[in-house]
Formats: C-alpha cells, structure tokens, sequence
C-alpha cells in the first residue's frame, strides 16, 4: 500500500512537472536497453559508468524506480528485476532469434514478446506436474495454445510481496 | 503467475499447497494483457499505471470482480 502510495505521488509529482529526479527516465531507460543488449542486468556499478552518474546517486534512483513496482533490487542492492525482464534465471525463458531473457512469470514473459514486437518462443512448464509447455508469438499474435495462467493473490495483496502472486 | 496444463492441475497444485484456488485466464487473455502491460515499457513518455487505468485495462480482457480490484 505504502510502496503503491508512493509510486501514485512520483507519478502525480512528475505530471506537475515539479520534483522529477532527472536521471530516473535515463536510468530507467538505460537498464531495459542493456537487457536487450547483453541479455543480462547491468549491475549498480555499470550503470553509474554507463551514465557518467555517482553510484550513490544511481541507488538512490533505483530505489526510486522500486516504488513503481517494475524494478525491484537484490539485498545487496543489484537488481533482482526490471519488469518484464527478470535479473535471475526463472522457469520462463524466451528465446528471439539467437537471443534470450527470462520473465518473472508467464505474463511477463509474454510482455517480453510485447514489448520487443518480435516473434518469440517460451519454453516452460506446468506448475503442477512440469509437462513442458512451449508458447509461440508470432506476428504480434499468440499462437494457439491450450493451458491455464493462475494467479494465486487477488490484485490487491500482489504488492505485499510481488515475488508471489 | 504460473502456466497449468487445465484447469484440473490448478486445484491439484491449489490442493498440494494448501491455498484457495485464485483467478485463472486463459493463455490469450495473458497475451492481451501482457501487451497492454508492456507494449509502452520503451517509451520515454512511459508512467506507472494508475489504479484506474489498471482495473479498466482488466476489464477489458474481461478481469472483473472483487479478485481483480487493486488497492485504492
């Protein structure tokens, strides 16, 4: 509630046009095109070489950009992920062309496909009995597929803990 | 969010887990709302969602009901 409360006043602060830390958007930016890049996360210390910023003042911006709920960082301040991408390997990996990223979960996944506007192919599983279950987007369309998404949180709990829902 | 196989391997994963069966979607709906999500993420005009927007975007994929309604 908190976490969405703030994210709510950076949104209305920004809209103003007053209070907009300047390197939030760039660093925003900045981490999405190196997960497309490299296929991985930048760590902390890339980023402040990257933007030619202070490490304190990119960890500060991060923790800024984890108030949105779409980036959420390790305990050791890395990134953990930076929705859709995930920093970690997950059970939803998905392929374009030669190059692959994985999703914190199906729809995620998915919005790595949306989001690149590419053709794209996801190799998971069931969550109950991990039969392999392969999702194919091609020309902006979700192939046909059988198979259930569950989510097991209501909407309103899914920012108590965004790892479960 | 997990991928089941049916809707049958939902409650069995809901029964191995001691959890009360949530809300499911269909592989399509995930794809609709996952491009509604995400289509923008590369935009430089690109805001967090308000609440409204939100429920409304789950709405028109056909998510209604109090399971779907975020904190306000």
């Amino acid at each position: 509630m908190r976490a969405l409360r703030l994210a709510q006043e950076m949104q209305t602060k920004t809209s103003k046009g007053r209070d907009k830390p300047a390197l939030d958007p760039d660093l925003r930016l900045y981490i999405y095109r190196y997960f497309i890049r490299h296929g991985r996360a930048p760590s902390v210390v890339e980023m402040a070489n990257g933007l030619s910023h202070p490490l304190k003042q990119v960890n500060s911006a991060l923790e800024r950009l984890s108030a949105t709920h779409a980036f959420v960082l390790q305990g050791n301040g890395e990134l953990w992920r930076a929705a859709p991408f995930s920093a970690v390997p997950t059970a939803f990996p998905v392929k374009i062309g030669r190059r692959s990223w994985f999703g914190n979960c199906i729809w995620d996944a998915l919005g790595i496909a949306a989001m690149l506007r590419q053709d794209a192919s996801i190799h998971t599983s069931c969550g109950c009995c991990n039969y392999e279950m392969v999702l194919k987007v091609k020309n902006d369309r979700l192939l046909r597929h059988d198979g259930v998404a569950h989510f097991a949180v209501p909407a309103r709990d899914w920012y108590k803990d965004i790892v479960f829902t | 969010m997990l991928l089941f196989r049916s809707e049958q391997h939902v409650g069995r994963w809901c029964h191995q887990w001691n959890r009360v069966r949530g809300g499911t979607l269909t592989p399509d709906q995930v794809w609709r709302l996952a491009t509604e999500w995400y289509r923008d993420r590369l935009s430089t005009h690109w805001r967090p969602k308000t609440t409204a927007v939100a429920e409304n975007a789950f709405a028109e994929i056909g998510l209604v009901g109090d399971f779907w309604k975020l904190p306000s």
